[in-house]
């Protein structure tokens, strides 16, 4: 293969082509390009996709009532601490 | 499910972990219910309790430091000086040269970022400290609260108060850096995480009480379809293909193997979102250190207010322009294509078709800009939820589900899931997920 096979290939993916065009045509080159990219995306199959949906909720659910309990402990102490020193 | 938590447990290293992890957020939380020296408690949870918060710039700091802020308690600034830090640092690799190398040199270089981040953590959390203690001092935290939040403000005072803020921050720091160690997970992203689950309830309840049923479930369901949403997207890659070639190394053969390069449609992760908003926090900053004494704007302040306030279209669009920019922006520093071109170049790597070297960073970058690009545009439309939900239901700035908030959650919820599965997967060889 030589450098210009390599630059006269006919791929879609070639760099840099859409320059010598308009604006409006080089826009339209890159969504083209764009949507041909996100073809190529990889998604996550349905049963990966819902149980990490379910453990991330699960996990954020976890660390919430935590630190909900502890911000409700710890607000009552800090109330009962605090006011006392300070109010009388 | 619940046989695999308990397999958790019996797994020893991990169980330390996460109680280690489980110890930190106790301490976190402690801190933020013990008030700063000179400030009066008692004052301060009457001014809270009319509710009447400055709103915009310091609910949005306050998400951060799980109010801890508007409590002005010793962790009162939170992480945020931190990440600001450690965000500048990894922005100024672009104007510096020497961070530059220091960053290509590998563990001994990135100790030494540490450090700079460290230093500049400091710095800022004075700037910060000073910030609030003054907001605070002058009642511009708490508009139309008669008491003092300062009754004692001499100079003594207001120095310890910024000493203590200070000191806050680096424990709050140093904790952090302790538990990316010791613990699970990122620490300065748990310690966000932490924050934000925080305040998840009050501002649901408030929703709640304000609402009604109805609005309560449409928002809880609107909460979980985006949910999905973003761990959808967030496990969406392009692979590029990389093919090894097979070589002698003394008397084995090495490589030949094919593997890929992951380009994740949002690469950039929360950090956009995050520079966005503190920029567009600025304008209506200024405007609140600038109102006058009797309640009026100046001139340019006034159209500030009106037309950069967070429910106007014109913020909107600005919103989502920065984001999709700080996107570009932030791709372009993490992801460095020569580079990776370089070595795999280096380990005898190529992209099947594309010659190695210099078509091959082209290559890798061209995926990259056009994958950015609806990542960006993702990002964008997240990061408006919450200013939609405002003008839609009328819910505050804190909208659970939406923008920011939710990308972290979900962001740093799946990034622990997996790293405890990964850590499962050494023992037991079956994880969390199957």
């Amino acid at each position: 293969m030589t450098e210009i096979a390599a630059g006269s290939s006919n791929n879609p993916q070639d760099p840099g082509k859409g320059d010598r065009r308009g604006i409006l045509a080089g826009i339209a080159l890159f969504l083209r390009q764009v949507a041909s990219e996100l073809k190529k995306v990889v998604t996550p199959t349905k049963r990966d996709w819902f149980s990490y949906t379910l453990w991330v909720l699960g996990f954020v659910a976890v660390v919430m009532v935590i630190v909900s309990a502890l911000d409700f402990l710890f607000g009552q102490a800090s109330i009962f601490v605090f006011t006392n020193q300070l109010e009388q | 499910m619940f046989s695999a938590i308990a397999r958790v447990f019996r797994t020893p290293d991990l169980r330390r972990k996460l109680l280690f992890t489980l110890g930190i957020i106790v301490i976190y939380r402690i801190g933020v219910f013990i008030p700063t020296p000179g400030v009066d408690y008692g004052n301060v949870q009457q001014c809270l309790a009319l509710g009447n918060t400055t709103g915009g710039v310091y609910e949005f700091v306050n998400l951060f430091s799980g109010g801890a802020l508007l409590q002005v308690s010793i962790f009162a600034m939170g992480i945020m000086p931190y990440i600001t830090a450690a965000i500048i640092v990894q922005l100024l690799r672009v104007v510096i040269p020497r961070f530059e190398e220091l960053h290509k040199e590998g563990s001994s270089g990135q100790a030494k970022m540490t450090q700079y981040t460290r230093y500049l953590t400091i710095a800022l959390g004075v700037l910060q400290a000073t910030t609030l203690v003054s907001l605070a001092r002058s009642g511009v935290l708490f508009p139309g609260c008669q008491v003092p939040v300062i009754p004692n403000d001499s100079i003594l005072v207001i120095l310890l108060m910024i000493l203590t803020l200070t000191a806050g921050t680096v424990c709050i720091m140093w904790m952090g850096e302790m538990v990316t160690e010791k613990g699970i997970g990122n620490g300065m992203s748990m310690m966000i995480f932490v924050s934000i689950a925080a305040g998840f309830p009050a501002s649901m309840g408030s929703i709640f009480r304000a609402q009604g049923w109805t609005i309560f479930l449409a928002v809880i369901l609107i909460g979980l379809v985006t949910i999905g949403l973003v761990v959808f997207v967030e496990q969406s890659q392009r692979r590029v293909p990389v093919q090894y070639a097979k070589r002698m190394v003394g008397r084995r053969s090495v490589g030949g193997s094919s593997t890929y390069i992951p380009i994740k449609v949002n690469m950039a992760g929360v950090i956009p979102v995050i520079f966005a908003s503190s920029m567009l926090a600025l304008p209506s900053m200024l405007v609140q250190f600038n109102t006058n004494d009797d309640g009026t704007l100046p001139g340019w302040a006034m159209w500030v207010s009106t037309y950069l306030s967070t429910t106007s279209p014109l913020y909107m669009a600005v919103y989502v322009l920065m984001v999709i920019g700080f996107t570009y922006f932030y791709v372009s520093i993490t992801f460095n294509p020569t580079e990776v071109a370089e070595n795999m170049k280096k380990y005898g790597g190529f992209i099947p078709g594309i010659r190695a070297g210099k078509p091959t960073a082209d290559y890798l970058q061209y995926v990259l800009s056009r994958i950015t690009f609806p990542g960006s545009i993702y990002l964008g439309l997240i990061a408006l939820t919450p200013l939609l939900a405002i003008v839609l239901i009328n819910a505050d700035q804190n909208f659970p589900f939406g923008g920011i908030a939710i990308l972290i959650m979900v962001g740093v919820g799946l990034e622990t899931v997996k790293q405890i599965n990964a850590q499962m997967q050494q023992r037991h060889y079956e994880g969390l997920l199957r």
